[in-house]
């Protein structure tokens, strides 16, 4: 409701700069037809802004072309591979051993870009099929089916390439994010996430998005952007069709569903991607042309990534809300070094910078040579929707709810004074800590028989000091999968300071289990 | 700084015993630096940073000696394959990734100590990063 009345707005508005001041975008469309026309990348105008101030800009500037290259996940492509003969409605197909999915009739099949080949789990996925299409190359499309009456054949197999699909669109339901989080680990152990490899103990973090050129950034309010914006997808025109999956304005994570000819569109531009232990990905390159209507635009044209925002977030707390440790800009970021708990770290970017500045100065030519024209969007996208988190029906238990208060002692207590506290608190574990409460190990009741029968009697020699831990915070789910990967039947449980606040044993785990 | 190259020395298992890189540095006075080295019984590869300057004299030594000694290369980057990401850029511990002017992502081969490290290899979504393993007797 609200964004339709938006659109009215922004026609009457159009209606009224077409009579006086402003920029109309069928001006623009004139001027590219003639060849008058004046295109800036972001960067340029962000550097035309600063040396002759917003209002020379906004009368020299017509269009600025932005630009991002990254891995989007919730990518895919449709196609139409056509009737075989006697016909089939496919039920399962797979392509290059990724399944493929089959979301209407007989011969329509999406290629996700996140379904992994059965045969290379994790290094060859949907994104690998598109981009191998897109590049020429023949794929190959095992298909089954029940059978019926219309469609008796249950079988089929047979290689394809670009040329025998009758439709090869990229559908992509979430691309271009606004901005994106820094990512970085407190565990104590490498993590491989959709945000990379991230070693342990914050020794690195990842960001991704272009920053200053990212598309969404450069028309924060979406007054240009909606249904039908013309667009640089993959190396082709594409469309917007709309706001994206989990788009999030109020909070700047805008995002947009958008669609393109893949026949038309380049691998340069187009890449499939693998991130290890997580999974495969789509890298889509698109660039959005910010026609500078109003003043106001060439103002948010010329956002620099030092005023850009995003929080540092630790990965290492696998929960829907991780823990923030504070705020960095995309200035900064690029510099390839970020500052995290008082030490400076270096920083990888996950999109390409580089494949970012080509899309712009692309699209800018593309503009300027007039093979590319611009679209006032039937709907923009909108500006006050929310993304809500699920409903869940199930209750998680978190380790904070079946945890215990730990048996605690220090590094030089006597073994004896050790072993009679397990007895008094009858307990297996006692966890070793210093004065602060810091830990510093485990001892068992096993250890403690093992000292005894190899007449040790220092605890300092029978400690565990590499000790894994679990949080509060963390599901009890994901505590057991801990224990039962490392074979052990204990987990201290600490804070962020490596302060023991309890213990959660597989025993505390049995009883809920039983409840 | 002064200018290093980078050799691999490869010792059979008859000479690995000898303490033939110390001998090295006593008869030539010239500091070595080793950047890896796996060894065992059966023989062991060393990578050694030299002066460039004194590259020639320190070839000599070692082949007098029975080692075999090789120019390496640790790593194979497939350039048409990278797409400039930087995902590998922050892992690596002795700064050999880079960016230059344009932003495309540059691998110092002189820099990188190759196969005990590995850590941007499986960091790369675009998989254009390859170790050249150092494999013991190969005929290579």
């Amino acid at each position: 409701m609200f964004h339709t009345l938006r659109t009215v707005l922004e026609l009457t508005k159009m209606a009224i700069s077409e009579k006086g001041n402003g920029r109309t975008i069928a001006e623009i469309n004139q001027k590219i037809k003639t060849g008058d026309i004046q295109v800036l990348t972001a960067e340029e105008m962000k550097n035309l802004v600063e040396s002759s101030g917003v209002e020379v800009a906004y009368k020299e500037v017509d269009v600025v072309t932005t630009g991002t290259f990254g891995a989007m996940c919730s990518s895919g492509a449709i196609i139409n591979i056509g009737h075989s003969d006697p016909p089939i409605k496919i039920q399962r197909a797979w392509i290059n051993d990724v399944e493929v999915s089959h979301p209407g009739a007989a011969v329509d099949l999406y290629i996700g870009a996140t379904m992994m080949s059965e045969t290379e789990p994790f290094e060859y996925g949907g994104g690998h099929v598109i981009e191998d299409l897109i590049a020429g190359k023949e794929v190959e499309l095992r298909a089954t089916s029940q059978g019926t009456d219309c469609y008796p054949r249950t079988k089929l197999d047979t290689t394809l390439t670009k040329d025998d699909l009758n439709q090869f669109y990229l559908l992509n339901f979430r691309n271009c994010y606004q901005r994106y989080v820094c990512a970085t680990n407190s565990r104590d152990e490498i993590i491989y996430t959709y945000m990379g490899k991230l070693l342990p103990r914050f020794r690195n973090a990842s960001y991704s998005g272009a920053g200053a050129l990212n598309p969404l950034m450069n028309d924060p309010d979406y007054e240009t952007i909606g249904v039908g914006t013309r667009i640089f997808l993959g190396g082709a025109q594409g469309y917007v069709i709309g706001e994206g999956t989990q788009h999030d304005p109020t909070n700047r994570f805008g995002t947009m569903m958008v669609r393109g000819d893949c026949k038309k569109m380049s691998p340069e531009f187009i890449s499939g991607g693998a991130f290890t232990k997580y999974g495969t990905s789509l890298y889509v390159g698109i660039g959005i042309p910010i026609p500078i209507l109003n003043e106001g635009l060439a103002k948010k044209t010329a956002l620099r990534d030092e005023e850009i925002f995003t929080d540092i977030v630790d990965y290492g707390v696998p929960r829907r809300e991780r823990p923030k440790l504070g705020k960095v800009n995309y200035a900064t970021l690029k510099s390839g070094e970020v500052t995290i708990n008082g030490r400076t770290i270096k920083v990888s970017s996950l999109s390409s910078l580089k494949k970012a500045r080509k899309i712009a100065e692309t699209l800018k030519s593309w503009i300027e040579n007039g093979s590319f024209y611009l679209s006032a969007p039937a709907e923009t996208l909108p500006t006050d929707s929310v993304c809500n988190p699920m409903k869940q029906t199930d209750e998680i238990t978190f380790v904070n709810r079946v945890a215990h208060e730990a048996v605690i002692c220090r590094v030089d207590e006597d073994i004896k004074a050790v072993a009679q506290r397990i007895i008094s608190k009858s307990v297996n574990h006692v966890v070793v800590t210093d004065k602060g409460g810091e830990i510093k190990g485990m001892v068992t009741s096993w250890d403690v028989t093992r000292a005894v029968a190899e007449g040790k009697s220092k605890l300092a020699d029978i400690i565990t000091k590499k000790v894994f831990t679990t949080r509060p915070d963390e599901s009890v789910e994901a505590a057991s999968r801990k224990m039962a990967q490392h074979h052990i039947s204990a987990l201290p449980v600490v804070d962020r300071d490596k302060k023991v606040v309890g213990l959660i044993t597989s025993e505390d785990i049995s009883k809920l289990r039983g409840r | 700084m002064k200018k290093v190259d980078r050799i691999l020395l490869r010792f059979s298992g008859a000479i690995v015993e000898e303490p033939i890189t110390a001998q090295v540095i006593l008869e030539l006075g010239i500091p070595i630096r080793i950047v890896t080295a796996t060894v065992n019984s059966l023989g062991g590869d060393i990578l050694i940073e030299v002066p460039a300057i004194h590259l020639k004299k320190i070839v000599k030594a070692f082949r007098d000696k029975g080692v075999i000694v090789k120019f390496p290369k640790l790593i194979e980057v497939d350039y048409d394959k990278c797409f400039d990401c930087g995902a590998c850029y922050a892992l690596c511990p002795v700064d050999a990734i880079s960016f230059d002017e344009d932003h495309s992502v540059v691998f110092d081969e002189k820099t990188c100590i190759g196969s005990p490290c590995g850590l941007c290899v499986d960091a790369c979504p675009a998989r254009a990063i390859k170790l050249v393993e150092q494999h013991r007797n190969n005929p290579k």
